[in-house]
């Protein structure tokens, strides 16, 4: 039954009836209402318990400024912390309140109201300090409440985010905002306007005006007609808030209710030429003792119930105010049929205006409301004259309160733009524009529905150099205020709080500012007021007027703290968008990634976001054995492998030769056609970049090749080179990764599988001698052929364009089949490389070794005057400290694996590291286990044992050469 | 995430460039210079509170180096001084 | 309600990168050859089934049905091309969708930060930018857009799309 439903009115579908859940009961509501309006309707008026205290809390809001009913929604859209205020009323929604347990009814925290006077602000920090805040943060999280996040993604549907541009963006369609979208829509600009609301009207949906002589949703509903119109207003968005202002006028919205079903929320990231915020005014609370009782609600959160939701609140009202905004609430309850009580004015003198609005309701003014009565629910007020004298007890179930009204200046102050203090609204309005926006309406402190329409027609037509229009009339409302920071009278007792959600009290401010912690922003984080996603939308004023009351200065010199994104709590699914699951992480795949699915083999990334095979397991064998088994055919028969990933770069142009001497450590412009040449590159530093290949093509015409890793970073390495320190060089930089795949046979039968292959090409010793290369076919398919090798043994590596890899790999794979051709992966390419003892980087090359320690240290050219790298590593050298240089291991004992990456110290003992291993395999060709390591002065202490220290054990090994098969390199120049 | 303008494509989004670096002095003939000036070269980076002259790749776009002054403080690219290259 | 698109992965062009003064490549090449320079950056010319798109400085692409491809290349001579111009035959280097349907545009916006509105995005644009954080070609077709991604990314982008299309 939704007893609070008025028979009429309101801006809900009364035939879509809704059946929702919150606390495990059912309800009824309809479409068009929130959750919160909708257990209004139903009388639900305990909903929540605070973060803290545990203390009982209903509605206190209507929009995104609610501070105290929190809720976790469940199913198809689980989600935690939303403001029940914001949440879509949907059929079959379960909620639940957040901060209490088991409901709130029956809170278990709530015991922590009896400890309140030991939980000051700043309890925590003072408190659990020792032995470090970590131990203790889960458990207080857990206590304090709020939600916890969703166990399971959303069963269906999908998060999306998506790019917009547009020359004027519109942040909000109140009524400025609509007149500022009609002017600049009418210019044939590309308008994006984003509204927080299920519909379009803002604070006009919540009150009872008239525009142009009718009511004022017909001027909204024909505005947006007339915006729909114009195929030039690309968006007109609905239930999206604008949650962050980011640089160059770069903003957020989050939309939740997309036309696309499959969309549960959509992210829009928003560069604009031009900005216009019409994000309206917030109304702030007054503070007295127990002003957040289920029942103490906002002023023109009563309004927007009785209007929009067609919701009574209540039946009794007291409402308290220091402002004309709340007598036009009084009346539109009234006319509602909800008794007022009385109109309790803070201020001696009330205008005229406001006393015609309240008609017959009794005006008490110069007073306040000093006490509430019940805890679970309002049950009436106390009344006095401002200093406490004439008190008297006053019967009702709904308290109403008005403290002013705040522009909605998150977003301006996110932009970086200032505000200054305004004597005459007493709040802080937009002042300097740091980025392409400007502020109107409610949100520049311009509340009257008259100055927002002229306001939000000057900036469109300022924006967009058009001329202003007729505005339509409507009555002019007025507005004053005398600000009253909080209620300081005889006989007001109990926690008045300054900010709801976080439960600061002004006991906790003045805490704050008698510890010393006397700036604005010290104040907030040793209080938490403000913080959190409440961002200070109702709280801060009062804070900062608490602040210079308590000091005594002008409240102007307090200033604000700083306002944050986001505005109003987004999904983290809605940043993300569409990147989840099997896009999660880029990847790359080769022509052949297929093949090697069927094949059976274990895929995953080997660098640069290639998705590489890694070993190709057959039948029931284990990884060592699989592993074990593609080495020994190469080293016995024939392997090939994908090297398709190495990174690949065309160079051209008179200076290649220089400038390859330049990046490279040894001469490259001595290289002839149709020879390569092995290569390291140094960072300016003298820290290794990269090794690779390089090949001359012709005269002017060289191949690069980098390892897989490195491959965009050589790229950038080569042209800031080229484009910052030597652009008069002829050099031209082409990158070709993915022109040419490679299948790389390789193994003492490689030339017996070539020739079953069939090639046009003399692959004889000495027709193609090692690192040497030719153009032509090879089984039918344009190719080139390379003699380069990463295992050690006879290898050809065959590149073709990707189009024919799949092919060619095939066809390989068929020629090889008498030779027993295995299919290689990464982990035997790994097992095959450190028997060789060719470095790896990442592996033996960590930003510490260069070539010497490496033992390359003729790869170091000594004929070249300069390279990059040379000064810095002569430089590191010349200091004569003891190095890390490269060894081979052998464990004592053959079958014992060491771990990659174990120090190394001195005996074993628990001393400080004389190195590390690089690189541990089990060797085919030794048949145990192998090791690289960099250990301190390693070259010359071949023959000696030396120890891997690990937690509970050493391991005792011999040092020698870092080479474990054919040291003279006989095999991969046969 | 920014707005950098690139001398071929005009503005692009930063997510389109890689960052350069500063712009440091031009590297010293590692002949002439002593060792001071070599590790001076190597590890003195201008890192102003204000406008800084860096070094940008449009690496997803044109391929373009660029150089930007951007105000360390609040994003905003701005003119170097008149006396910058 | 879900999207009115769809995609197809195109089978690879002919396409040459060419580098160098516009004089340079015009004087090696011939002018015959080529549709001739677009005056500006990122737009493209088209002629006799070549377009030639410049998408960086002094940096062009020319692009034809892959079945012309042995002949531009007999024209392009790349191998003997002179110092100051570098011509690499690159026909495999990208894989390419072709995006249409009334959503094709919102398609684009989901992995594209560029603005590809008419106003700022014209007929015969074409550029190099992101697209599902890898660098990407795009350029407008009849009823959407095109987008070519490095060749080895082809599969990832063939699965965003499927995931943007839901």
């Amino acid at each position: 039954m939704q007893v609070r439903r008025l028979p009429t009115g309101g801006r809900i579908d009364r035939s879509q009836s809704l059946a929702f859940r919150f606390n495990g009961k059912e309800y009824q509501g309809f479409s068009g209402d929130t959750l919160a309006s909708a257990l209004l309707a139903n009388n639900v008026r305990l909903t929540a318990r605070s973060f803290k205290y545990h203390r009982p809390r209903g509605i206190v809001g209507s929009g995104p400024e609610e501070p105290a009913t929190l809720v976790e929604l469940e199913g198809r859209r689980a989600s935690a912390n939303q403001a029940a205020t914001t949440v879509r009323l949907e059929e079959g929604m379960a909620a639940r309140s957040v901060n209490c347990w088991p409901s709130p009814g029956l809170d278990m925290g709530a015991v922590n109201q009896l400890f309140a006077g030991l939980i000051p602000a700043g309890f925590y920090y003072k408190t659990f300090k020792w032995p470090g805040w970590h131990l203790y943060e889960p458990a207080i999280r857990k206590a304090a409440g709020l939600a916890g996040a969703p166990v399971a993604p959303p069963l269906d549907g999908h998060f999306e985010a998506v790019h917009a541009h547009a020359d004027v963006l519109i942040v909000g369609a109140g009524p400025a905002g609509l007149m500022a979208a009609l002017v600049a829509g009418r210019t044939g600009c590309r308008v994006f306007l984003a509204d927080e609301r299920t519909e379009a009207g803002g604070s006009l949906l919540d009150r009872r005006l008239e525009i142009a002589g009718k009511p004022a949703l017909e001027w909204v509903a024909e505005s947006v007609a007339e915006l729909k119109s114009m195929p030039n207003v690309t968006h007109l968005l609905q239930d999206a808030s604008v949650w962050a202002y980011r640089e160059h006028n770069l903003l957020m919205v989050n939309e939740r209710s997309p036309a696309n079903s499959n969309v549960l929320e959509r992210n829009w990231r928003i560069r604009a030429g031009q900005v216009i915020l019409a994000t309206g005014a917030i109304e702030r609370g007054l503070v007295f003792p127990d002003n957040d009782r289920p029942g103490v609600m906002l002023a023109s959160a009563a309004q927007a119930y009785v209007n929009r939701f067609a919701v009574k609140p209540g039946e009794r009202a007291v409402v308290f105010a220091n402002n004309d905004s709340a007598y036009a609430v009084a009346a539109d309850l009234h006319a509602s049929g909800i008794d007022i009580a009385a109109i309790v004015d803070s201020r001696d003198a009330v205008p005229e205006d406001a006393r015609d609005l309240a008609g017959e309701i009794p005006i008490k003014s110069g007073s306040v409301v000093i006490g509430i009565r019940g805890k679970r629910a309002v049950k009436g007020a106390t009344v006095a004259e401002r200093d406490g004298r004439g008190a008297e007890k006053v019967d009702c179930d709904l308290l109403l309160h008005s403290g002013g009204w705040n522009p909605t200046a998150h977003l301006f102050s996110q932009s970086r733009g200032s505000l200054r203090y305004d004597d005459t609204l007493a709040t802080f309005v937009p002042d300097k524009a740091a980025q392409a926006c400007v502020s109107v309406g409610g949100a520049v402190g311009e509340f009257s529905p008259a100055s927002a329409l002229r306001t939000g027609a000057e900036a469109a037509a300022s924006a967009t150099g058009s001329e202003m229009p007729d505005l339509p009339a409507v009555t002019e409302g007025h507005y004053s205020i005398a600000p009253l920071w909080r209620v300081d009278a005889r006989g007001a007792k109990g926690k008045a709080f300054l900010d709801i959600q976080n439960d600061v009290t002004v006991d906790d401010v003045h805490l704050a500012l008698r510890e010393g912690y006397d700036n604005v922003e010290h104040v907030k984080r040793y209080t938490t007021g403000g913080m959190g996603f409440d961002q200070g939308k109702t709280g801060n004023i009062n804070i900062i007027g608490t602040i210079a009351l308590q000091k005594g200065v002008p409240i102007q010199d307090v200033g604000t703290t700083t306002f944050r994104p986001p505005y109003t709590p987004v999904s983290f699914g809605a940043i993300g968008g569409i990147r989840e699951e099997s896009v999660v992480l880029p990847y790359r795949h080769t022509p052949i990634t297929r093949w090697n699915l069927d094949r059976g083999a274990f895929m995953y990334e080997a660098g640069a976001r290639w998705r590489r095979p890694g070993y190709f397991p057959r039948d029931d064998e284990t990884f060592q054995e699989a592993v074990n088994r593609e080495c020994r055919a190469v080293r016995e028969d024939v392997g090939v492998y994908d090297g398709s990933p190495l990174g690949k770069f065309e160079l051209k142009g008179g200076d290649v030769g220089r400038f390859l001497d330049h990046i490279y450590t040894n001469l490259m412009s001595t290289l002839k056609p149709g020879q390569c040449r092995y290569g390291l590159m140094l960072t300016e530093d003298g820290l290794i970049l990269d090794d690779g290949v390089a090949m001359r093509l012709g005269k002017h015409r060289w191949m690069v090749s980098t390892s897989t890793a490195h491959a965009d970073t050589v790229h950038g390495h080569m042209e800031e080179l080229l484009q910052t320190q030597f652009p008069e060089w002829n050099v031209y930089v082409t990158p070709v990764t993915s022109q040419w795949n490679n299948a790389t046979v390789c193994g003492p039968k490689a030339r017996e599988v070539m020739a079953a292959l069939g090639s046009d090409i003399d692959l004889s010793h000495k027709g193609l001698p090692f690192m040497s290369f030719a153009d032509g076919q090879v089984a039918g398919l344009p190719a080139r052929v390379v003699r380069v090798s990463f295992t050690g043994e006879l290898s050809f590596e065959i590149n073709v364009a990707p189009r024919h890899m799949r092919d060619l790999w095939e066809r390989t794979m068929e020629a090889g089949e008498p030779f027993g051709i295995e299919p290689v992966g990464s982990e035997a390419s790994h097992v095959l490389r450190v028997e060789k003892g060719f470095l790896s980087l990442g592996h033996e090359v960590d930003g510490t070794v260069d070539a010497h320690d490496l033992g390359m240290s003729w790869i170091m050219s000594k004929k070249k005057r300069d390279f990059v790298g040379k000064r810095s590593v002569e430089l590191r050298r010349r200091g004569n400290e003891i190095r890390r240089e490269l060894v081979g291991l052998l464990p004592a004992n053959p079958n014992e694996q060491i771990p990659e990456g174990a120090p190394l110290t001195p005996g074993g003992e628990r001393r400080p590291t004389e190195g590390l291993v690089t690189a541990c395999v089990w060797s085919v060709v030794l048949d145990r286990w192998v090791a690289l390591a960099l250990l301190e002065n390693g070259k010359s202490r071949h023959g000696e044992t030396v120890h891997v220290r690990l937690k509970n054990a050493t391991i005792a090994a011999d040092v020698m050469e870092p080479v474990f098969h054919d040291p003279d390199g006989l095999r991969m120049r046969s | 995430m920014m707005l950098i303008p690139c001398p071929f494509c005009g503005n692009r989004s930063e997510s389109e460039f890689a960052y350069g670096g500063p712009v440091k002095p031009d590297r010293p003939d590692s002949h002439v210079t002593d060792d001071e000036g070599w590790v001076a070269f190597l590890t003195t980076v201008p890192n102003p509170v204000g406008p800084v002259h860096e070094h940008w790749w449009h690496v997803k776009g044109c391929g373009a180096w660029l150089t930007i002054w951007r105000d360390t403080r609040t994003h905003d690219i701005v003119e170097g001084p008149p006396d910058a290259g | 309600m879900s999207y009115d698109a769809a995609f197809a992965r195109l089978p690879v062009n002919a396409c040459f990168d060419l580098k160098g003064a516009e004089s340079a490549l015009v004087e090696w090449i011939g002018a015959e050859m080529l549709p001739g320079f677009p005056a500006d950056a990122n737009r493209c010319r088209k002629a006799n089934g070549v377009s030639l798109d410049h998408v960086g400085p002094r940096h062009w692409l020319l692009q034809a049905d892959i079945d012309r491809e042995d002949e531009l290349n007999g024209a392009l001579r790349p191998h003997e091309a002179p110092a100051e111009v570098s011509i690499v035959r690159i026909s495999d280097t990208m894989a390419t969708f072709r995006i249409t349907g009334t959503d094709a545009a919102h398609m684009l916006a989901i992995g594209c930060p560029l603005d590809l509105h008419e106003a700022a995005f014209p007929e015969d644009a074409v550029s190099f930018t992101e697209f599902f954080g890898q660098k990407a070609l795009v350029r407008r077709c009849v009823g959407g857009f095109e987008v070519s991604v490095e060749q080895s990314f082809g599969d990832m982008t063939e699965d965003y799309l499927t995931r943007a299309l839901r």
